[in-house]
């Protein structure tokens, strides 16, 4: 390349540079300031809401908090629109068959949000106990009926998480337990494997890329990002027998995530 | 069975269930700093060893007090030998 080609493509590299700055800029002084007034609003218009809501449809306290929860979440992704194009597959008919246990990989705190990506509301998250600590947001979490993992441990999970199931709704997992650091996908728990061989019901692996663009662990500010989600095809515990069941149910999950995770890496680039 | 016998069969166990790679399971590993087995691994880490092993031990005082993958290997051997 010549000299005034080099040259060129610095300058362009430059004010790509500047720009893609100032959008980063203004993405992190519009959505903060965004989400904090959505959430306020959330919790000052929610009681009237869940009283309106209760009268009209009859559900169930839980059924009406996850469903508030799910709309909470719609608002979060208009607020990211501007920043974050969100691309969702897997789902045909716009539907997920319920009941069902629902695992996904953890690469960022705004995965939770992503999850109204779905198309079903009455799903109830099973986590750790730190956001529980969060006081604008337990009170919520606890009225949906969300599990704490490390309070009531996995019996207590695999008791309660029967419950829920019970009422037709979605279970989510993260069996990683933590977000990755790498965006690798880590050590996988046994429960909601367990979960599945003993109730028979079939685990939904869903597959997350682009939130650790977004706000990956340890950083504070957003990046714009594309975040990209993809629901494989449903897999029967049935399928699995003897005492190792669920080892083998969690080792098949495992490669598939892994499979499909590389996949939609590749198709991001 | 052997005392070797009872800690390759630990190893494989453990690391069966909790995806742990058997060159990292040293007897001095700390469970929760080099294996990454915390406190949500506990209740499964009992069920696997006594599947293994075919006895009971979820209600042991001495379970509380295991740190280190050394202490697992010394708890089943002692507890084998009380059996016999």
């Amino acid at each position: 390349m010549t000299l005034e080609g080099d040259r060129i493509l610095n300058k362009r590299n430059k004010v790509n540079a500047v720009i893609y700055f100032v959008v980063v800029c203004v993405m992190n002084i519009v959505a903060y300031p965004a989400i904090i007034a959505w959430t306020l609003a959330g919790i000052i218009f929610f009681p009237f809401g869940f009283v309106l809501w209760k009268i009209l449809t009859g559900w169930e306290g839980d059924r009406i908090m996850r469903h508030f929860v799910w709309l909470y979440g719609r608002g979060w992704l208009c607020i990211m629109l501007p920043f974050v194009r969100f691309r969702r597959e897997g789902f045909a008919n716009n539907r997920i068959d319920l009941p069902c246990i629902a695992v996904i990989n953890h690469l960022s705190f705004f995965d939770t949000y992503c999850m109204a990506l779905l198309p079903v509301s009455n799903m109830a998250f099973t986590i750790r106990s730190w956001p529980f600590k969060m006081p604008w947001y337990a009170p919520f979490m606890r009225l949906a009926n969300y599990l704490d993992l490390e309070t009531i441990g996995w019996e207590g999970t695999l008791e309660a998480g029967s419950k829920i199931l019970s009422k037709s709704a979605l279970l989510l997992f993260f069996p990683e337990g933590h977000r990755s650091r790498d965006g690798q996908i880590q050590r996988f728990y046994s429960g909601p494997f367990k979960l599945a061989i003993e109730t028979g019901i079939p685990i939904v692996p869903l597959c997350i890329v682009g939130t650790d663009r977004l706000l990956p662990p340890d950083r504070w500010w957003f990046m714009p990002s594309r975040v990209y989600l993809r629901a494989l095809a449903p897999v029967s515990p049935k399928e699995f027998a003897g005492e190792t069941a669920h080892v083998d149910l969690r080792r098949h999950v495992k490669k598939l995530m892994i499979e499909n995770l590389e996949e939609m890496r590749k198709l991001q680039k | 069975m052997t005392d070797q016998e009872i800690i390759d069969l630990i190893n494989t166990a453990l690391a069966n269930e909790f995806e742990l790679n058997i060159d990292d399971m040293l007897p001095g590993a700390i469970l929760k700093d080099d294996l990454g087995l915390d406190s949500l691994d506990r209740v499964d880490m009992v069920i696997v060893l006594e599947r293994a092993f075919n006895f009971k031990i979820r209600e042991e005082e001495a379970i509380r007090e295991i740190y280190t993958l050394r202490d697992i290997h010394n708890f089943v051997i002692n507890k084998k030998r009380e059996l016999k």
